[in-house]
């Protein structure tokens, strides 16, 4: 909420007023037909908001542009953005409107025209605030910087934190982030990749592949906490799961988990035991519930989604045995 | 602008950095460590998994497996439940030696950190 006030306060200062009014329909017109298009980006059509797309064509002048969005150009813009049904006058104002978002994006302290002295600022602002109504094109261009700044030159999937950079993967607790490197015992916990060493690796989580590690016992954790002889209760039962579309099935071993956990921590609170009593998707798996109480956080995450998904369909095969027939 | 603009930044800084490089399954807690104050809790699971199968902590010391589903106090600690079933001088470490398990950084929040749950708007 506060975000977008700020959003709609930077448009209140930044847009004259007279020309906010006359941006009402270039920018209903540019919700309705030109961000098909432009507000991703699609045929390289200039995105909305990115002044980068902009700066090149507006060398030739706005006259230009204009003349484009009315006529179409070979790169793939069609005439009138493809509805002839628009006048020549409401095409200019949605041109104005995407041209008004890049000079914002440029300049956003400063009014693009001083024509604005004579306009009364009250009528401005309601206007001015409904771009903001709809985040997506306005929050865009800030958003972008802001993150920019943020993050270092050329880690483009630092979002994303199921990719970290090599650099980033199990550093040791005082460069973790999340321990306290000014406490003294810090310095004295295992740093992860020392007990790690001749562990079979994996793509994700802590890049050990845990079920290989204790299926080749290169680990022997305790199944009891006092005992270490006790040997674990293993049930070596696998689940076929059948799933929607060509997506392989999902075969659940018992035997890995029972490895680990006892039966009691996923029945029945989390599973029922009871072939069909169990509705999951990779939704709720997502929101933490079902698979995901433990895949994505502790287990391997989703992004691994051969290791469940790994029963092939023969959805090809009725196909291609009336091929080979025919033939 | 520029000011709400620099504030925008540090949050968008904030949501990006904070759970930078933990571990996988890195799990702080922070209930009642800070208000007590101590720094908050770190728990690697990956350490733990070496050496005892999910079960021993999920199951037989009774650990529900949701972030800040589980009240643990000192005093539990000492009379042997919950992390004093290991840690009490005999099997790990005892609750004598505070900044091995209170090491986060102050004011982290409860969570479990290195996987693929984010902390911004995005949230699942």
């Amino acid at each position: 909420m506060r975000f977008r006030s700020l959003i709609a306060f930077t448009f209140a200062a930044a847009l004259p007023a007279a020309s906010a009014l006359a941006d009402v329909s270039g920018k209903d017109i540019y919700a309705k037909t030109c961000s098909v298009c432009h507000a991703t980006g699609i045929a390289s059509a200039p995105r909305y908001g990115h002044a980068g797309d902009w700066s090149p064509r507006l060398a030739g002048g706005s006259a230009r542009l204009y003349a484009n969005a009315l006529k179409g150009t070979a790169k793939g813009m069609p005439p009138k953005g493809g509805n002839p049904a628009y006048s020549d006058a409401e095409i200019k104002a949605a041109v104005d409107h995407m041209l008004a978002a890049v000079k914002d994006a440029a300049k956003p302290a400063t009014p693009p025209k001083p024509a604005a002295k004579d306009a009364e600022p009250k009528a401005a602002a309601p206007v001015a605030a409904a771009p903001a109504a709809t985040p997506a094109p306005a929050a865009a261009p800030v958003a972008t910087v802001a993150t920019a700044d943020a993050l270092p030159a050329g880690d483009v999937n630092a979002f994303n934190r199921l990719l970290k950079p090599v650099g980033r993967r199990n550093p040791p607790p005082p460069e973790d982030g999340i321990h306290d490197p000014g406490n003294d015992g810090t310095h004295a916990l295992l740093p992860p990749l020392t007990a790690y060493a001749g562990l079979p690796k994996s793509f994700a989580g802590n890049r050990v592949n845990w079920v290989e590690a204790i299926g080749t016992k290169k680990i022997n954790p305790r199944w009891d906490r006092a005992d270490p002889a006790a040997e674990p209760v293993v049930m070596d039962l696998n689940i076929v799961r059948e799933v929607k579309g060509s997506m392989p099935d999902v075969v659940y071993p018992h035997k890995q988990h029972t490895e680990w956990l006892d039966c009691s921590n996923c029945h029945p609170a989390i599973f029922i035991p009871q072939k069909g009593a169990n509705a999951i998707s990779m939704a709720s798996i997502l929101l933490g519930e079902k698979c995901g109480v433990c895949h994505g956080k502790v287990a391997f995450p989703v992004s691994e989604c051969r290791l469940c998904h790994s029963k092939k369909k023969d959805l090809a095969r009725p196909a291609q045995t009336a091929a080979g027939a025919a033939k | 602008m520029k000011l709400a603009g620099a504030l925008f930044a540090a949050v968008i800084m904030a949501l990006v950095a904070v759970p930078a490089a933990a571990e996988y399954a890195d799990v702080v807690l922070n209930k009642r460590s800070e208000k007590e104050g101590v720094r908050p809790v770190v728990f690697p699971h990956w350490f733990h998994r070496i050496r005892f199968q999910c079960r021993v902590c999920h199951h037989e010391l009774g650990f529900k497996m949701r972030v800040g589903a589980n009240d643990v106090t000192m005093n539990e600690i000492s009379e042997g439940k919950f992390c004093g079933a290991c840690h009490n001088g005999d099997i790990a470490w005892g609750a004598d030696r505070c900044d091995l398990c209170h090491s986060g950084k102050p004011g982290l929040p409860t969570g479990i950190f290195g996987g693929h749950e984010t902390g911004g708007p995005g949230r699942w």
